[in-house]
Order: structure tokens, then sequence, then C-alpha cells
């Protein structure tokens, strides 16, 4: 059990970020702790993406500070800019794994391929250990016959848990999913629901980013809000959407309703 | 002089064209990944000069290229060269011309390429060259093979423009062959040997074209 002293396994404080005038997020907080699962909802051109794409080092802050368990990515300086450490941006993304919305995967590597190349190439790992283990969570996401083929061969859903295996081939501490379940048909969306409450329960710290409400109630210990770039409503599922403070969640759980 | 031995003398010369057509792939098929990425850097200072190198390379004759190079050392350094800097200057001529072409190709494929990939790369943490060489130029291979296959077999015939500065290279010797013995027989033969020529690398090319498609993306 991982006591209640440890810091989150990922933490953003105070994050701002704007494309030239526009301000995309301004101010948000946001953390998650091993084996919680936490969804960020809210309309499109609200910031999800952005939030996301800020949490896995593909953007930098403005301002803010984002950690990593103990290791700090990026802070302030003295006059409020976002400051990355070198290194610590490195060793980060060893602790996070993403499954991206279309996946991304690599069309001329065999499945397998996909799941051990950056083990291997990034992590310096032992190949046959790390294959051993591939072939494990292959086994897990009911892949392991389609380990030889190319992604191309496997349907969308197939090439998803791929894609899962190949983000946790790399043993993160926290996995962010991009629209889990947008692509996904009733059957494969429950099938993802069951495989993230495991990753949880194993003390995996789930980031979700999603539109979709009763996916998010269904698999969340906690959900953002987000509107205009700040998180307007944070709590357990039943908080946000049952009994919303702010008017503004009123407003867009209204308009998901239907 | 029969048809035997005029075929015996092109096909000694054909050894020398297949030489310039070796050597300028061995230079420019690798030379050329350098300049494209020259040509993608993000400082528009060498994208610059490089964009400039490759106009230049592909909007002049290659024969004037080679003219230039041969000539460069004695008119503007005052070097003498000797004779064996004829095949030397022709070397670099095609190597420089070609690897421009090839540059060109290898921009566009490399700018084919979803985003997607690259992200997907850097968050498991691959650097820029893994990136590079592991995910983006394997697929970029594959993209732009069909347009290497038209650049190769064009080198084919372009290696008979060796004939302006002296190389005795096929063309140069079926050309003498059909003044001296006053026959089109050399000319036919030699359209032979090059025609056969680009039909094993037409088909060398489809089976590399095959084996790559066991993925599409």
């Amino acid at each position: 059990m991982t006591s209640k002293t440890t810091a989150p396994a990922v933490s953003l404080e105070g994050a701002s970020k704007s494309f030239g005038e526009k301000s995309v997020l301004s101010d948000v907080s946001l953390s998650i702790s091993a084996g919680e699962v936490v969804s960020i909802i809210g309309s499109s051109g609200a910031g999800k993406s952005t939030i996301l794409r800020c949490l896995t080092l593909l953007e930098t802050l403005d301002a803010g500070r984002l950690a990593y368990g103990d290791l700090t990515v990026c802070e302030n300086d003295a006059t409020g800019r976002a400051r990355y450490d070198r290194a610590a941006r490195t060793e980060a993304h060893m602790r996070f794994g993403i499954v991206f919305q279309d996946y991304n995967l690599f069309p001329h590597y065999s499945v397998l391929r996909n799941v051990t190349d950056a083990p291997v190439t990034v992590q310096r790992r032992d190949p046959s250990e790390v294959e051993a283990e591939a072939r494990e969570l292959l086994r897990r996401l009911d892949l392991l016959e389609h380990a030889d083929k190319v992604p191309c061969e496997l349907s969308g859903g197939q090439q998803q848990r791929v894609a899962i295996a190949r983000a946790l081939a790399m043993r993160p501490s926290v996995m962010f999913f991009d629209e889990a379940t947008s692509a996904l048909d009733p059957k494969l969306t429950n099938d993802m629901h069951a495989l993230i409450r495991e990753l949880a329960r194993d003390g995996m710290a789930v980031g979700i980013v999603t539109h979709e409400m009763g996916f998010a109630r269904m698999v969340s210990d906690r959900i953002c809000l987000l509107h205009d770039g700040r998180i307007i409503e944070s709590g357990t599922p039943e908080e946000v959407i049952d009994h919303p403070k702010n008017e503004l969640t009123r407003e867009f759980l209204a308009n998901v309703a239907d | 002089m029969n048809t035997m031995t005029i075929g015996g003398m092109l096909l000694q010369a054909y050894a020398v064209s297949m030489q310039i057509f070796a050597l300028t792939l061995l230079g420019a098929v690798p030379l050329g990944v350098v300049v494209a990425l020259g040509r993608l850097s993000r400082s528009r200072v060498l994208s610059g000069i490089v964009g400039l190198y490759i106009s230049i390379m592909r909007g002049t004759p290659l024969m004037l290229q080679m003219f230039a190079v041969f000539f460069i050392p004695y008119y503007v350094f005052g070097i003498q060269t000797g004779p064996s800097y004829m095949f030397v200057a022709v070397m670099i001529a095609f190597v420089i011309n070609y690897t421009a072409y090839f540059a060109e190709i290898y921009r566009s494929g490399i700018q084919s390429m979803p985003q997607g990939q690259y992200e997907a790369a850097e968050v498991l943490g691959y650097t820029s060259g893994q990136t590079f060489f592991r995910i983006i130029l394997p697929q970029v291979v594959k993209k732009i093979l069909p347009a290497m296959g038209n650049e190769v077999i064009t080198l084919v015939k372009d290696t008979s423009l060796a004939f302006s500065i002296g190389i005795a290279e096929m063309f140069t010797v079926s050309k003498a062959l059909v003044a001296g013995q006053r026959t089109m027989v050399p000319f036919a033969i030699a359209a032979l040997i090059y025609w056969v020529t680009c039909l094993v690398i037409e088909f060398a090319l489809r089976r590399v074209e095959k084996k790559l498609d066991y993925y599409h993306d």
C-alpha cells in the first residue's frame, strides 16, 4: 500500500499556457495519486488536449509547476516563468505512458516490436527479459496471437490495446488516455473500463481526457471539469454530475445530456 | 571488326559506365539524407543555403556542372590537374547533382510523415536521432521508393554525359566505333545494354517494393 504522505504520482500546480494572444490554460492545478483514476472532461476547445500535451511534455507550460512523484520537471523561476529541468524532463518520460486517440503505433514494426523497442532502445533493458514481459502484457490484453502481425492487420480496438501494451512496457507510474473510448463499441468500452480499473487496483495513477460523460462517471474516482482553460468543478462523479456547484457545470451537463 | 569484337569493347566501356553509376549512388544516397536534413533545419540560414544549392543543381545542366567542376581548379585556383582528374571531376559533378535530387525526394518523404509518429516516439523517450533512424527513415524509404526508382533509371542513362569530357564510358566508345567502322551496330548494342540494365534495375526495385509491402499506414 502506498502511504498517504508520498507525493502524488503526477501533480500540476498553477499551470498556464497561451498560444500567442490566446490563453488556453489559466492557473490549472491537478494531481493524480497512485491507484486513482481522474477524468478531465469539458467541451471541445476547453483546453483538455492542451493539459494532456503539457502533462506528457509535448508542450511546455508558460508558468506553473509539474512534478512526477518526487521528480520536479518544471517550476517557476523568479520572473514567474516555468523553467524546465533537462535531466528531469528526460527522466519524466519514463514515468508516464500515453495512449493517443489515434494510437500512433509504429506501422513498420510488428505488434511485439512496437511493445519491446522502446524498453530495449531507450531504457537499455535486457532484450530477452523485455520480450518475456511484453508477451505477458500481450497475453493479458488478449493480443498474444497477434504478436507477429503488423498494426494494419488489426482492428481499431486491438490497435488501441497494442498502444496500451506499448505504454505499459515502459513500466510507468502514470497512464494517460486521450479519448479512450471514442472509437469503441459498448462491449469494448466495458472492457476498457475493466482494464483501467485493474490498472488502478495495481497502483497505477490514471488520467483520462474524454468528452464522454457516461464513461467518465463509470470509471473515475474524480472528475475535473474544464471550461475556458480553468477547472471550474472537481470532485467525485456524484458530486460533479449530480450535485454541481457551478452554474457553468450545470450548463455543460445540460448540453451533453442529449 | 566483327560484332563480337565490337560487343567486347562496348562491355569494357560498360564497366566504366557502371563504375560511374555505382559510385554516384554510393555517394549521393547517404549524402542526400544529410542535405535533406539541412534543408529541413530550423536554422533559416542553413535551410536557405541548402535550398540554393538544390535549386542550382536542379536548375542547371549536369553537363555544364561537369565542365565547371573540371575547369574550376585551373581557371579559379590556377592548379594544373592531371588526366586522372577527368574521372574525379565526373564523379564530383554526378554526386553533387544527384545528391540534390535525392535530397528533395527524401525531404518530401520526411515531410509526409504524420506528426503523431514523432510524438509517439518522443513520449517513449527516444532521442531525435533514434526517432529519425528507427521510426521515420524506414517508413520514408518505403514511401519514396518509386520516386527513387525513376532517378536511378535516369542515372543509368545520364552516365553517358561523361562522354563530354572524354571518359571512355560506353557511349563514348560506341560513338567512336560508329564513326570508325561506318556502322550503326555499336549504337544498337549500346542501346540494348542500357535498356537491359534498366530492366534489371526495375526488376530489383519491384522486388524491394514487394518486400516492403508487408505493411501500410
